[in-house]
């Protein structure tokens, strides 16, 4: 046993818990034994981090404390039996997705595989849409650096995929004068990172723009490329463009385990068959760490932080230009994330998320402790919300390593493993470049097995389903003229049309899930939450997908809206026999 | 493009408030138009399958359809033109017109105009998390409504063993179909201490049908992953806060809410109508004209009422005196009505126009509390004008009062009061 293995294990005994045993496995540091809580599970792992190790594997095991086995789906074939491909990417979220787009440019085959029914079933469609200015990051570190590149990157990102965003600003306040003498140690670390538009602003300025803060503010911070955005929509879109350029997507589709000759992967186990990849990208967010296992190459251990986060009515919208967050001590130097207010691209007010840890990966539960502590924290800045402009709530989990930072890198001991693990916040704002860097690495490998070159025909381009209610009448007459459906409104809240939900259903990666309709034109996000256009997007979808509405799920894999017909029915279908 | 097209009174929404309201005002020589988002009149009547409408207006039980094509058929005998399946994108007043920029298939976006709008919505329910339940979100929750458009509509059951939370009609009508249809329905869970639905509602969908009513109890947490699987049940206190330690698990697979109703009023918001906090309506003088000129309001817009028979009367009211604003408005004179939450939920109207020639004013009003032996007198200065003794006055109960007018003077030293007194 090393001398600094030494040291940490005393340390986390004497401090922690003196049931915990520490390993050294290639260049990381494992954890094992049985511990009292989760929480002593993961202050060890905190402990253990950053102390000349590459990862943290926190093997520690809480006393009967049961962890559900990952969600999957619920049936086998052989779709994918035997398939080969150059490229396997583990995982429908925003990395997945935009790292398939990345690599369509080029002539090779790619495949991603997606557990859910649907992409940006997790932490994509579970995050404040915000694009970070990239002020949180420590400097120097992977995530400081893809943050403020990905930031830059997202005007022709948006542009491209024609997913809209806002380059709405952010601006975080303070309530007291201490802070001013922050500022010059937020300006260094500013530079450093290389955000290049902020500057402090006077309680007046700061009220200029936000006219509805809080009379206690005394100042803020106005950070100018903060910028928001559906992150369901982007993934989605990337998704659909790199289809469009020849890469597969494969739905319900859970890796189950992994093949490997000498250290190279040789095939990777699913319920849908086992695939043939050359290279195998891990991009599986809360589970990456379980991927990284299956190929033996596990130096990290995900930890996963919850937070909950509440949406408001569209008609406070207004109240508030930008994105709002309040600085304290703990967020100038930790990694913890207090959330803030924002005003989402559809002009929702999103507050939160909120920050904890617990051990499930899978659990979006939301309680009511959380929720009313948002409101409470966070309604005090803007004074003008209201428990009752709440519409709802939601919980997203963040893939977090012990060592906070992402993993992108090809794997030190697999050589046809690539990570990108470990994406928590600022992961939305960071994909565009983590895409990028991903493809330039999977290049690499993949050129040592075989030559490769970028299509002639390549389409960056990809248009979205048309979104009416922004349009002037004039372009939405055109639409309508085209497309009558486009003129009759089912979702009476967020103003869609039958035809935009139709386009939803018949999309490039057809949708015939209640919330995945949702995800991709709002139907049911408004305040009503699909009370009136439920039963009509069902029978949408009965009709255009020739889907029987009892088998019509919220969110696929046995969440069926309906369990069967009633008997007067089922009676009237007797007599007409 | 064609000229836009100005009637007299345009109103929004073909339900029961809608339909009445144009046939008033059609009847009093307007020129009208009906506009309904849904592809059919009848509003939520359309899935109200259960009888007992009507005994007021028609002295007869009706179903929700009958009661429906009643109004409808008194709307086509007069002609009345219908635009369904059209969206209200927006509303602008210009010069005493009102232009509304509207959306159909056959049309596209499109402009008329009227002089005078009657806005008949209705109302939306609430949901899961406008009372913030919690847990997870799994798919069989469903308002009750909702789950009555899936039985009555589309013939299709929501579950097979459901709770309910809320004792609001619908839920308890739902308790019963749902009973009828072949789902087993557990249990009414109620935070209130008291039923928040009719009186004869309890007896006949709960009572009958041997279905518990749990007062002072709600859900807690929702458990499941796909379908629901449990809910947690707590028992409340007396500011409907749960109490720790009496939670228990109920198995079921889903969750049917009949958790209040909430006045759509997006558009009287849009052109800046002033709200009232407690009825989640317009403010409206005896006219049921809110604080815009020209823009009347009625049904379950207004207010959220316990009868279809009422939701008409007030239509009718409000198409009547759309009518009449349309050929001659006059400068009104607004006197608020005194009231106080502390004995009633909400009163309206909120206010008298003492220079309209409507001198008859009816005064719905409900109590916040279940009382017994309580007068409740309206007064002008210390001259009484009208009084009512209720043996028992409950909360889903609108009780209505009606003055005569013409005798009173009302002025600003001289405001109608209504008060609750013992006795």
């Amino acid at each position: 046993m090393s001398k600094q293995l030494k040291k940490i294990e005393a340390e986390l005994r004497k401090n922690i818990s003196n049931s915990i045993e520490c390993r050294e496995w290639r260049n990381s540091i494992v954890l094992e034994g049985k511990v009292e809580s989760w929480d002593t599970v993961t202050a060890a792992g905190k402990k253990a981090a950053n102390r000349g190790y590459k990862g943290v594997v926190n093997k520690l095991t809480v006393k009967g404390l049961e962890i559900p086995q990952i969600n999957s789906p619920s049936f086998t074939d052989t779709t994918l039996q035997g398939k080969k491909v150059d490229v396997l990417v583990i995982g429908g979220g925003i990395i997945g997705c935009s790292i398939a787009r990345e690599l369509s440019k080029w002539d090779i085959s790619v495949l991603l595989v997606e557990k859910e029914e649907d992409l940006a079933m997790h932490a994509s469609s579970r995050n404040d849409g915000m694009i970070h200015p990239g002020i949180e990051p420590k400097p120097g570190s992977k995530k400081a650096y893809f943050n403020i590149k990905g930031n830059e990157m997202y005007t022709k990102i948006a542009q491209e995929l024609d997913v809209p965003m806002r380059r709405s600003g952010s601006l975080v306040v303070y309530d007291s004068y201490w802070v001013k003498f922050i500022y010059p140690y937020l300006k260094i670390r500013g530079n450093k990172n290389g955000i290049k538009d902020f500057r402090l602003l006077s309680r007046a300025e700061a009220k200029a723009r936000e006219q509805w803060i809080s009379d206690s503010v005394s100042g803020g911070i106005l950070f100018n490329t903060t910028a928001v955005l559906s992150p369901y929509k982007l993934t989605i879109a990337y998704a659909e463009n790199a289809m469009m350029n020849g890469a597969e997507i494969s739905l319900n589709t859970i890796v189950l385990g992994m093949k490997k000759h000498k250290n190279d992967i040789t095939s990777v186990l699913t319920n849908r068959g086992e695939i043939f990849p050359r290279i195998v990208i891990n991009a599986a967010g809360v589970y990456s760490d379980k991927i990284a296992e299956m190929a033996e190459d596990n130096f990290f251990t995900i930890h996963p932080r919850k937070g909950q986060v509440l949406l408001l009515d569209k008609k406070k919208g207004s109240m508030l230009t930008s994105v709002i967050g309040k600085l304290s001590i703990t967020n100038v130097k930790g990694t913890t994330k207090g959330g803030g207010i924002v005003r989402t691209i559809e002009d929702n007010i999103l507050v939160g998320p909120d920050s904890y840890e617990q051990p499930y990966r899978e659990d979006y539960s939301t309680s009511r402790e959380n929720i009313e502590n948002l409101m409470k924290k966070h309604f005090e800045i803007l004074p003008i919300l209201k428990p009752s402009d709440v519409i709802t709530y939601f919980a997203g989990i963040r893939a977090a390593t012990y060592e906070e930072d992402f993993i992108i890198e090809a794997s030190e001991y697999v050589p046809n493993l690539i990570h990108a693990a470990g994406i928590q916040s600022p992961g939305l704002a960071s994909a565009p470049a983590i895409a990028e860097e991903i493809e330039r690495l999977t290049c690499k490998v993949l050129s040592q097995y075989k030559q490769i070159n970028k299509k002639q025909s390549w389409n960056p381009i990809r248009k979205g389903i048309p979104e009416l209610h922004k349009m002037t009448p004039e372009e939405r007459n055109k639409y309508i003229k085209q497309r009558p459906d486009y003129g009759v409104i089912v979702c009476r809240c967020e103003e869609i049309s039958k035809g935009e939900i139709i386009d939803a259903i018949k999309s490039p990666i057809p949708c015939v899930t209640i919330d995945g309709i949702k995800r991709r034109v709002r139907a049911g996000l408004g305040r009503c939450q699909g009370g009136f256009c439920l039963p009509n997007v069902v029978k949408l979808i009965q009709n255009e997908a020739g889907i029987k509405a009892i088998e019509i799920t919220k969110k696929g894999n046995a969440s069926n809206l309906l369990t069967g017909e009633t008997k007067t029915d089922s009676i009237a279908k007797e007599v007409k026999k | 493009m064609s000229e836009i097209k100005t009637y007299d009174v345009i109103v929004l929404g073909a339900g029961p408030a809608g339909l009445a309201a144009g046939y008033a005002a059609k009847q009093a020589g307007a020129d009208v138009l009906i506009v309904e988002r849904e592809d059919r009149a009848g509003g939520i009547l359309k899935q109200c399958i259960h009888d007992g409408f009507g005994i007021i207006r028609f002295k007869q039980k009706l179903t929700g359809p009958e009661y429906a094509e009643r109004y409808i058929k008194m709307v086509n005998e007069l002609s009345i033109p219908m635009l369904m399946s059209t969206f209200v994108l927006g509303i602008q007043k210009n010069n005493e017109l009102f232009e509304l920029q509207l959306v159909n298939k056959k049309n596209g976006v499109f402009a008329l105009r009227a002089r005078a709008l009657v806005l008949a919505n209705g109302c939306r329910e609430r949901t899961s998390k406008q009372v913030f339940i919690h847990g997870s979100r799994p798919a069989g929750i469903y308002t009750a409504g909702t789950a009555q458009y899936f039985v009555n509509i589309m013939g299709m059951l929501p579950c097979k063993e459901c709770v309910i939370l809320g004792s609001g009609d619908i839920g308890l009508i739902m308790a019963r179909r749902l009973t009828l249809e072949g789902s087993k329905v557990l249990g009414v869970y109620e935070a209130k201490s008291t039923p928040s639905g009719l009186a004869r509602n309890i007896v006949q969908c709960l009572e009958d049908y041997n279905i518990p009513l749990y007062l002072s109890h709600t859900i807690t947490r929702i458990i499941g992953s796909g379908r629901v699987e449990a809910v947690e049940i707590s028992k409340v206190d007396e500011s409907m806060k749960p109490i720790s330690g009496t939670e228990q698990v109920v198995k079921c697979d889903g969750v049917i809410l009949s958790v209040g109703l909430v006045p759509e009023n997006e558009i009287a918001e849009s052109l800046d109508i002033k709200l009232d906090p407690n009825t989640k309506g317009p403010l409206v003088d005896q006219n049921f004209m809110t604080t815009m000129e020209g823009v009347f309001s009625c049904g379950n817009a207004l207010h959220v009422n316990d009868l279809v028979d009422y939701v008409s009367e007030s239509g009718e009211l409000a198409g009547l005196q759309a009518s009449r604003y349309a050929r001659n408005s006059h400068n009104r004179n607004l006197i608020e009505i005194k009231s106080n939450n502390r004995d009633f939920l909400y009163v309206v109207p909120q206010y008298i126009d003492t220079s309209s020639d409507n001198k008859s004013a009816v005064i719905y009003y409900r109590s916040r509390d279940v009382k017994q032996n309580v007068k409740v007198i309206i007064r002008c200065g210390y001259n009484i004008v009208y009084q009512n003794k209720h043996s028992v006055i409950r909360p889903p109960e609108m009780e209505k009062a009606e003055l005569d007018l013409s005798n009173i003077s009302i002025n600003q030293d001289c405001k109608l009061e209504i008060i609750m007194t013992e006795g």
